[in-house]
């Protein structure tokens, strides 16, 4: 028992370190690739390849002065951004990086917690991201960040049911609410040699789940509600210091998240296909495999960045729209045909 | 259990009916976006086929849904008092002003209706406290919509906000209730089932009592019962006529059955059979006709007193309807078969006489805009045949014959007396007494009054004639033939699980 | 707050690995049962007094968020998983956004401090809730609470997805497909009262 507590403290302690550079790295990427698009350099100085540049702006970020707007409401302005980290980085608990190895003697998955409602789970912490927005749009007594802040909320729960309802289809699919069983499902076979991923099952939900993933992470082509042109500066207006760049790394953070539930989802997460036959000893696949998630991951990161970088945004009425008029008819649509489709295969 | 449930629902399509009715009402109207009344129409014929369905399967008496719903005499004498209400409501709002001022919203009118006379046709037959909650909720929901449904003028705003936070604090308390009692019980949902959790294992009586109290506090708000009515005079002088009528008549009706019913099967003794007249034994001996007396005492008396002072015809109407609530509740204060059966009779008349009233108030109101109690001077002479049918519909409502409204008392007073409830009777007489003082207060501005110099005869069409004398008519037939209407109220007054 | 989420989430999870259970698991086991409950409890008493007690309606509503959260935590400890992330789901994330939203579009000020010092409302309502409370004490100490035997084996299956999915259509199938009718309505009900005309 002794062994099992620390093990998931292990587990955790690693996991949230891990992330948190990463995400610094992402903010890294993010600069790089966008240079790459623009034709231009990146950030080349600050250590090797600039690699140190994300590290050296958190720092920087730490330093400067934390100034409260006046009249700005303090116990909740100090709030939203601890939500909005919190609720971002408690989503990994329950993504699989890697099929479950053999440690120490004891089985061990390489997920923080196995929790059987796992999918519940995530959208359950996906839906409390909007408080951050909303509050700290709230609490900055400033009617750009007020704006700023009902917009995005308006957004993320209008895209919240799509996502949702995409879910559904994956769950029809696999049967069971369980990260690690859905990957686990994936990592079969159709016809003998196409695996089982679910963009192949479920191309709609994959669809649409990646559209609503944007809305949620408030990326372009969904970010009007942290627009500079239109909002001077949405929701984070106000922030200064060390919080703004919470909401900073709670953005990069989302992102993270999103890719990884994506990949988890819909691409397979740890699965690298026809891995079996390379007659590995089960620690190097282990090891192969988490790193198959990682390359998925960064691919969708990539992505996320190259969309970014490539189209304009939408109007707001536009956005509304989309979410309400489009997505939604389409995922529900989606659960229907699954559900006859697989009432006829039967 | 699925093939139950198919098997179900051959016995349950008048709610089907109405269920497709409200899909189609609402898909009528965004199709034929430039003709609003269509819907009305196809809503209308949805609750006339829902009714020829309810008295297709009058002589049924069974539970379908695996003890959800129950469908015998006396669910199917409701949801034809309901049904028959929501059609004559149709036929009013075609003639309304104030609902055809609205023409866009047209479409949400009819279909809100019909979801609410599907909500009541639930009401009535429920036997599953989940489905006591959902059916109250989805009249509630309908209902609060409805009475703001012009919401231009504030008061109609006015009346569905406090409608709104009424109902929501009175199914909040019945909720309480519901969840004591199922603890108390061991888990029992169903009805019967508490009857028999009650019967084997006597429980606390004091949690008994507290878990009653609070179903009653919901049940009575429902059926307007003294101290749960303070909503009733301003939701009823707020919302658009028609809806007023409704929830005076059908809500009530849906109000009153559940209440019944969930009385009859749960807390009365069902073993002890054969006793004379019909007289119900209570579990563990509770004295509920006592709560049940003070209740209708409190009712009768307060709506009467208060009526007294009203000059709004619509509020008068009101705390009139609250007093013929706490007649009704006398009915059942009895705890007997023939109190059940005299409640019943009374809802038939009760449904005619008060609907005809709302009617003129509805036609006058139509004409000239207003409802206050001056505006009816002298209307025996603007329009006689208004003013005739008012007298009757009011002289029916005193309870003074030969109308209709006489029966209903009778039969009331009748199985009070019987039962050797004296004071009670007494009490009520007083009360019809002073009842008659504001109603002849009407009668005395409408012909004892002279019209204002500058008002003419007010004209109706002749639709709107035929629907008042299809009103005024049983009003009188039914005060001087009235046999089919008790010996049918006693054919109905059998439940389901009970002999 | 949601650290504390996840923690359980942690907790709950390593429960899960061990399928086994040893002497010493079932002790500790009992003891972190009890202590979630006693903390759990405390959060959600103590957030619903800071609710109805704090004069800005926008921390109101927060507390009310706290309040929702430990009660899921609560539901959790009943192995209720499905009901605890769905209150989580809807309640707090959902139902309490709409709220937030409305108090914020409103611009809800702080409550003015009331000058009255004695009010025979305070009196009534204080007597009222102690008599409720009696009540419920009484209710819950004393009487007995007979339950029907239970169809799962063990305590844990109840909550399952699974078997809420079961129960939910077979059993009560037919309240399920009213409620369908009941949020129409609602849903037309909503549009009716607040849609504004356009010209």
């Amino acid at each position: 028992m002794g062994s099992l507590l620390l093990i998931s403290v292990i587990k955790f302690v690693a996991y949230v370190s891990i992330v948190l550079v990463t995400v610094i790295m992402l903010v890294y990427a993010e600069r790089r690739v966008s240079a790459f698009i623009q034709n231009r350099l990146g950030p080349n100085r600050v250590g090797p390849w600039g690699l140190f540049q994300a590290l050296v702006d958190v720092v920087k970020l730490l330093l400067k002065e934390d100034i409260v707007p006046k009249n700005a409401y303090k116990p909740v302005h100090d709030l939203a951004p601890i939500i909005s980290i919190a609720v971002a980085l408690s989503t990994f608990a329950v993504i699989p990086f890697g099929n479950t190895i053999e440690l120490f003697g004891t089985q061990v998955k390489l997920m923080i917690a196995d929790v059987n409602v796992g999918i519940l789970y995530l959208l359950s912490i996906t839906s409390l991201g909007v408080y951050g927005v909303t509050l700290a749009g709230w609490s900055s007594n400033n009617k750009y960040s007020l704006l700023g802040g009902l917009r995005s909320s308006a957004q993320l729960i209008s895209y919240e049911l799509s996502m949702g309802l995409s879910i559904i289809g994956v769950l029809m699919v696999c049967g069971t609410l369980r990260l690690d069983q859905i990957v686990l499902h994936q990592t079969t076979y159709l016809w003998g040699w196409l695996p089982a991923w679910n963009i192949f099952l479920q191309p709609v939900a994959f669809f649409t789940f990646f559209i609503a993933a944007f809305a949620e992470t408030n990326r372009l082509p969904f970010d009007l509600p942290e627009a500079e042109p239109e909002l001077v500066g949405g929701y984070h207006t106000e922030y200064t210091g060390l919080k703004f760049g919470l909401f900073f790394l709670a953005e990069y953070a989302n992102m993270f998240t999103a890719g990884a539930v994506i990949t988890t989802l819909f691409l397979g997460g740890w699965h690298l296909p026809y891995a079996e036959y390379l007659g590995l000893s089960p620690t190097m696949l282990s090891i192969l495999q988490v790193l198959t998630f990682c390359v998925k991951l960064v691919l969708v990161e990539l992505f996320f960045i190259v969309v970014r970088w490539t189209i304009p945004r939408f109007r707001y009425d536009q956005l509304m729209n989309i979410g309400w008029k489009v997505m939604l008819p389409l995922t529900l649509a989606n659960v229907l045909v699954t559900g006859a489709v697989m009432l006829l295969i039967q | 259990m699925v093939d139950q449930a198919l098997l179900s629902l051959a016995k349950f399509l008048p709610e089907i009916t109405l269920a497709i009715t409200f899909c189609l009402a609402l898909l009528v109207g965004v199709i034929f976006r430039s003709r609003p009344r269509l819907s009305m129409w196809v809503a209308l014929l949805g609750v006339v086929v829902s009714i020829a369905l309810t008295i297709r399967e009058m002589g049924i008496t069974e539970s379908v849904f695996s003890g959800m719903i129950a469908v015998d005499p006396f669910a199917t004498f409701f949801k034809l008092i309901v049904g028959s209400s929501a059609i004559f409501i149709f036929l009013f709002s075609l003639y309304s002003a104030e609902v055809l001022s609205t023409m866009k919203r047209l479409v949400e009118y009819s279909s809100l209706l019909v979801a609410m006379t599907l909500g009541m046709y639930l009401m009535v037959g429920a036997t599953n406290l989940l489905m006591m909650v959902l059916s109250i909720e989805l009249t509630g929901l309908s209902s609060y919509v409805l009475a703001g449904y012009t919401k231009e003028a504030s008061d109609s705003s006015e009346a569905s906000l406090k409608y709104i936070i009424y109902g929501a604090l009175s199914t909040g308390l019945m909720l309480y209730g519901i969840s004591i009692l199922f603890g108390l019980t061991g888990g029992a949902m169903d009805i019967y089932a508490i009857n028999r959790a009650l019967v084997t294992s006597p429980v606390n009586p004091i949690a008994l009592l507290v878990a009653s109290l609070l179903i009653i506090a919901g049940l009575g708000y429902k059926i307007s019962a003294v101290p749960f009515h303070f909503w009733t005079p301003d939701v009823y002088e707020g919302a658009p006529i028609t809806i007023t009528a409704f929830l005076s008549v059908a809500s009530k009706a849906a109000g009153f059955a559940m209440l019944i019913r969930f009385f009859k099967i749960a807390f009365i003794d069902s073993s002890a059979v054969g006793l004379p007249a019909g007289i119900w034994i209570t579990l563990q001996g509770f004295e509920w006709n006592k709560i049940i007396a003070i209740l209708s005492v409190l009712t009768m008396t307060l709506g009467n007193l208060v009526a007294v002072w009203q000059n709004n015809l619509k509020r008068l109407l009101a705390y009139s309807s609250i007093a013929h609530a706490g007649y009704m509740l006398m009915g059942l204060a009895i705890l007997s078969d023939k109190g059940i059966a005299a409640v019943l009779i009374y809802f038939v008349v009760y449904m005619f006489m008060n609907l005809g009233a709302f009617y003129v108030v509805m036609l006058v109101s139509n004409k000239t805009g207003s409802e206050d109690i001056d505006s009816y001077k002298g209307l025996g002479f603007r329009s006689p045949f208004i003013g005739v049918s008012m007298v009757i519909f009011f002289i029916s409502l005193a309870g003074l014959p030969p109308t209709a409204g006489f029966i209903g008392k009778l039969f009331i007073f009748a199985s009070l007396l019987d039962a050797k409830w004296i004071w009670l009777a007494v009490v009520g007489a007083i009360n019809s007494v002073i009842s008659l003082y504001y109603y002849v207060r009407v009668v005395r501005n409408m012909f004892l009054r002279d019209p204002d110099e500058n008002s003419g005869p007010l004209k109706f069409s002749v639709p709107e004639i035929v629907l008042l004398l299809l009103l005024v008519v049983p009003t009188l037939l039914f005060g001087l033939y009235y046999s089919p209407i008790v010996d049918f109220a006693n054919a109905s007054a059998r439940m389901l699980g009970v002999h | 707050m949601d650290s504390h989420a996840v923690a359980t989430g942690a907790l709950y999870g390593y429960r899960n690995q061990k399928s086994s259970s040893t002497n010493n698991f079932f002790e500790s086991s009992v003891t972190l049962e009890t202590f979630l409950f006693y903390t759990l409890g405390a959060v959600s008493v103590g957030s619903a007094l800071m609710m109805v007690t704090r004069r800005s309606p926008v921390m109101s509503a927060l507390y009310l968020i706290l309040n929702f959260f430990a009660l899921g935590g609560l539901y959790l400890s009943l192995h209720a998983q499905f009901i605890a992330f769905i209150q989580i789901l809807v309640y707090a994330g959902a139902i309490m956004v709409l709220f937030v939203f409305v108090i914020m579009l409103l611009n809800l000020g702080d409550e003015k401090k009331l000058n009255e010092r004695f009010s025979w409302k305070k009196i009534v309502g204080a007597g009222l809730s102690f008599g409720v409370l009696m009540e419920l004490i009484f209710v819950f100490a004393f009487s007995k609470a007979n339950l029907p035997p239970s169809h799962f084996e063990k305590a844990t299956d109840i909550g399952t997805v699974e078997n809420i999915g079961m129960q939910l259509f077979t059993t009560f199938l037919f309240p399920f497909e009213v409620t369908s009718v009941l949020l129409l309505a609602a849903i037309v009900g909503a549009v009716v009262l607040a849609k504004k005309k356009l010209n």
